[in-house]
């Protein structure tokens, strides 16, 4: 054995430029695996260790305000709930702070605690009058509020003005740019912050049980409830798989992403370690022999071989696996950041083991395989072998090549770069990963830009006006139709409705206008045109098991109305669980709804700045008017990071698998490349020749992998719909353009080409004389 | 005949050597010559036909061949060189091996730009193995593949053929074949400068023997026919009397 240790390291010492090829495409391959790895089991855990730390309700549901508090208090029981909180007095208030407006659901509460949906106090203290108020962090972050800020309250005729007593987090919400925001005040102050308006009221309860219920569970209950009460009783919901789904779709994204990319990497890397053994394994053939002839069993020459590479691989591991658990902290932190859990770096020994051994398990599997056949060869064929391949390989190419009358060096090029099938096949894999990767880098982060543009209606509305209640729509609209730059208004409201088949009711969206020009992308079918026609999104169709086309009859306020879907929408919205409607659809059930909210798109070279003013000094009390924010959300950024990154790594992989093949063809084929210069080949010609085969590999790859980066991008962009409950529109897949699926194809030949360099100027300083007179 | 090769003062010292591979070489070959250069292993004949090729370059003196010094040439120069003016044939052979014997013929030709597979043809016809034109080098025997060589050396009517130890690696019969044909080549005007350590078959075949031993020409023999032997030719004076070596000693006594 000591043997086989003493060749092996030798042989290490002599390939110094392989062993770092090795080291440098594991390291990458292993880094990134390790870093999906640990984004992917402990995406859950502090989203559970947050929910179980906060006591969080499995289910919240909100109780008109004329329901009675005793019947209230007996649901606990009739649901068989563990523990519970509630009721909260609740009403929605409204308020000023700074030239924004905001309208938030609040919740009477006296202490943050309790048995179920603790709130964890990130900032300040419990209000102890009743001219505080509490926020979430996450609100209070998006929208620039301290604690110890005032906020008018715009809702009720006092004004009452409030302080900012405290920030929390409360595990039973998603976050502020994700989702609605709730706060709290005492409950004694509730009565003084509700309008005198009918149905400004509501109580809400949180229920906690024993173990996790399923969303056909908590949709038992809901049923269970409003077969109890009194109808009109049950107001809505929300459970906890709802919430997070939305706390780790970030997460659940970036998952598949790693996962899929780390599985590319470490192919890639896998390739390029079994050409690489391959080359050493011709290379070596003599030498081959004279081990067997000295002694070496089969076994022991194999491993030999396969040392050789894991010496490099555990070396590029022991770097690679710690940088990757590093790697993947910010993305941890994110999540706990998000939840209010001190972020505590979290690195598992197991995963770390798990990585390790996966890795040295491919990068063995890998060096092995073709490491047997130089086992399995008999001394004296390995010694009569000739290194440099033998017959028509890459014939037809040379032929073709010259039937187009290129020069010869890129003649003799391209033949050799199919000289040896097997070790071009395995080099175009790690081109082919690499520019697909590169690919969908850039065809991805487009798409989420589409996403991102059609959610915000980013070119189609330029203000977005929110009413308070108090303030009426016909005002809104008078003075929004007095500005000469409103070139149209849509008005928005939210409606819940009951369907069939889905257990909380559903969040609607209530147009007032012509909305189809907003920019919401259709999946399929058409835009609503009259009343009863709806669109819904994927998810809601799913599990309400309707298609385009179908006819159902929902409820709102107790009243039921039917409803054609007339198209599939997309909107990431309550991850899928949407309809759009029409305006004359709901005067059907509620003619008393007015709108909340204005999208107000502008006339072409509007100033939005002066606009906003002039609208907010018409009414700065009972109006919000703000720019319509059409920047992308903090997880699509998140997301085109680690794919830019991902796209370097594996490109960066992909360039080593090209460098190393040319560098084991040009050492391979010494003998030859110094025939061709004696017979008068220049070393320019020499370098050409190598690069000509680099680039016809790149070529070949790019033709493959340009295409298979387009499809890539589609299932991609399709696992990232569906973790939100929608399917991809088909604007949605275009990213591309062809003139830039040219040019990518033609970058990956200029880097291929590029990293020939380096062999190629070895090749052409091959001495002649020294070469040709060893034998 | 006008001269075609002049080697002026050449010393060659490879790296790490203590004398010299070539050490102070002047010679001449005029065109149309067949001259063998003869020698043991090391005594720097190999050397003395790389220098000519462009393969290498001396350590000083100067080295031209049809009138062009080759010291003023670049890399890039001495490759166009090689392929305009020298056919090189080796020992081994050096066939590409991915490539067949009339690929292989028509390398120097399609590296200068033309086609010429016509002419490839006809050289593997003129040499007797018009039948292996599409046959891989690993198919031939030692003699085809050498014939292949010297196909390929004059596909671009070089100036002058260089072969070194061309019948090394071949049985008796294939050596004496490949001998013949070079032997006809140079009836027909090919001035060819032949690298072998057989006494026998440099003065057999060549008309003009250059004996070189540790770097130094020590014998420089016309013959006015090739049959002759090496004791009844006339004798060409080298620069250095001394080297001459016994023979000019008696002849002097």
């Amino acid at each position: 054995m000591r043997a086989v240790f003493v060749k092996a390291l030798a042989d290490l010492r002599r390939r110094r430029l392989q062993a770092s090829v090795i080291f440098l495409t594991v390291l990458l391959a292993v880094g990134t695996g390790t870093m999906a790895l640990s984004v992917m089991t402990q995406t859950r855990d502090p989203y559970q260790t947050a929910f179980e730390a906060q006591k969080g309700a499995h289910l919240q549901v909100y109780f008109d305000g004329v329901t009675d508090r005793q019947a209230l208090a007996s649901t606990p029981s009739l649901l068989g709930a563990s523990a519970f909180g509630g009721p909260y007095p609740s009403t929605t208030v409204e308020f000023q702070h700074g030239t924004r407006k905001f309208s938030l659901d609040t919740f009477g509460r006296d202490n943050p605690g309790g048995d179920v949906a603790v709130l964890k106090i990130t900032s300040g203290h419990w209000p102890v009058s009743n001219s505080e108020i509490v926020v979430t962090r996450s609100f209070a972050d998006l929208n620039h509020i301290s604690v110890g800020d005032s906020v008018k309250v715009v809702s009720v005729t006092q004004k009452p003005v409030l302080t900012v007593a405290a920030e929390v987090v409360d595990i039973d919400e998603g976050s502020a740019d994700l989702s609605s925001q709730h706060a709290w005040v005492l409950s004694s102050a509730i009565p003084a912050l509700t309008p005198t308006t009918p149905n400004s009221s509501f109580y809400e309860m949180d229920y906690r049980f024993a173990t996790d219920p399923s969303s056909s569970q908590l949709a038992g209950y809901v049923d269970r409830l409003r077969a109890s009460l009194p109808p009109g009783s049950v107001g809505g919901s929300v459970n906890y798989i709802l919430i997070r789904n939305i706390f780790n779709i970030t997460n659940q994204i970036l998952t598949s992403v790693l996962v899929a990319f780390s599985v590319f990497a470490l192919a890639a890397t896998a390739a390029i370690v079994a050409n690489l053994v391959t080359g050493i394994v011709i290379s070596s053939y003599r030498e081959i022999g004279i081990m067997k002839a000295v002694g070496f069993a089969p076994r022991q020459v194999v491993a030999v071989f396969v040392l050789q590479i894991l010496a490099p691989a555990v070396a590029a591991c022991l770097v690679g696996i710690p940088a990757g658990a590093v790697a993947s902290q910010p993305l941890l932190a994110n999540s706990s950041q998000a939840l209010g859990l001190a972020y505590v770096p979290s690195f598992s020994i197991g995963l770390d083991l798990l990585a390790l051994v996966g890795a040295l398990f491919i990068v063995a599997l890998a060096a092995t395989l073709p490491a047997l056949r130089a086992g399995l060869m008999k001394p004296v064929a390995v010694l009569a072998t000739a290194t440099a391949p033998r017959g028509a390989s890459g014939r037809w190419l040379r032929l073709l090549a010259n039937r187009v009358r290129l020069p010869q060096p890129i003649v003799l090029g391209v033949g050799d770069a199919f000289a040896r099938p097997l070790r071009s096949g395995l080099t175009l894999i790690a081109i082919l990963l690499g520019v697909a990767t590169v690919t969908v880098a850039i065809g991805l982060p487009r798409s989420f830009q589409k996403i991102n543009d059609s959610e915000t209606s980013a070119g189609n509305m330029q203000v977005i006006v929110t009413r308070s209640s108090g303030f009426p729509d016909s005002e809104v609209t008078r003075i929004l139709n007095a500005q000469p730059e409103t070139a149209r208004v849509v008005a928005l409201t939210l409606q819940n409705f009951d369907v069939p088949g889905i257990g909380d009711p559903v969040n609607t969206r209530v147009f007032r206008g012509d909305a189809s020009h907003l920019g919401y992308m259709l999946v399929s079918g058409r835009w609503f045109s009259g009343p009863g026609e709806v669109l819904a999104e994927k998810a809601l169709l799913h599990d309400a098991n309707l298609k385009v086309g179908d006819t159902f009859t929902a409820t709102a306020n107790g009243k039921p109305v039917q409803l054609h879907v007339v198209g599939e929408v997309f909107d990431v919205s309550n991850l899928g669980h949407e309809l759009f409607m029409d305006w004359s659809t709901l005067a059907e059930v509620s003619p008393e709804s007015s709108p909340e909210v204005y999208y107000v798109t502008l006339t072409p070279g509007a100033n939005v700045a002066a606009y906003i003013r002039r609208v907010a000094a018409a009414e700065p009390d009972f109006i919000d008017v703000r720019p319509n924010d059409t920047g992308l959300i903090g997880p699509v950024k998140i997301i085109d990071s680690v794919l830019v990154i991902l796209a370097i790594v594996i490109a960066l992989i992909a360039i080593g698998g090209v460098f190393n093949t040319l560098l084991l063809n040009t050492r391979e084929r010494v003998r030859d490349t110094a025939t061709l210069k004696a017979v008068g080949m220049s070393p320019r010609e020499v370098m050409v020749m190598v690069a000509a085969s680099a680039g016809l590999l790149a070529l070949i790859g790019g033709l493959v992998a340009t295409p298979l980066g387009v499809v890539m991008n589609r299932l991609l962009l399709d696992v990232v719909n569906s973790s939100a409950g929608n399917d991809t529109p088909p604007i949605g897949y275009a990213a591309f353009n062809p003139l830039e699926l040219l040019v990518i194809l033609l970058l990956g030949v200029a880097v291929s080409m590029l990293a020939a360099m380096i062999p190629g100027r070895w090749a052409a300083r091959t001495n002649v004389v020294e070469v040709l007179h060893a034998e | 005949m006008s001269e075609l090769v002049r080697l002026t003062d050449v010393t060659k010292v490879y790296q790490g050597g203590i004398t010299g591979a070539l050490n102070g070489v002047s010679v001449t070959v005029e065109k149309g010559e067949f001259t063998a250069i003869m020698g043991p292993s090391g005594s720097g004949k190999s050397t003395m036909l790389n220098l000519v090729a462009g393969l290498d370059r001396p350590s000083s003196g100067t080295i031209t061949v049809g009138g062009t010094d080759l010291s003023k040439l670049g890399e890039a120069g001495l490759a166009r060189f090689r392929r305009d003016h020298i056919g090189f044939v080796f020992q081994f052979f050096y066939l590409l091996p991915n490539l067949t014997a009339l690929e292989n013929v028509l390398i120097p030709a399609q590296l200068k730009g033309n086609t010429a597979t016509g002419r490839g043809r006809e050289l593997l016809e003129q040499l007797g193995i018009p039948e292996v034109a599409d046959k891989y080098p690993a198919r031939l025997s030692g003699g085809q593949q050498q014939r292949v060589a010297i196909a390929r050396a004059l596909i671009n009517n070089p100036t002058l053929l260089l072969a070194d130890e061309p019948t090394g690696a071949l049985d008796t019969h294939s050596g004496e074949q490949v001998m013949e044909l070079l032997g006809g080549l140079h009836r027909n005007g090919q001035t060819i400068l032949l690298v072998t350590h057989d006494a026998k078959l440099a003065t057999r075949n060549a008309a003009r023997v250059i004996s070189v031993m540790d770097g130094k020409i020590v014998d420089d023999a016309r013959l006015e026919s090739p049959e002759k032997a090496p004791s009844e030719v006339i004798r060409m004076r080298s620069e250095d009397p001394t080297a001459l070596g016994p023979r000019k000693a008696q002849e002097t006594k």
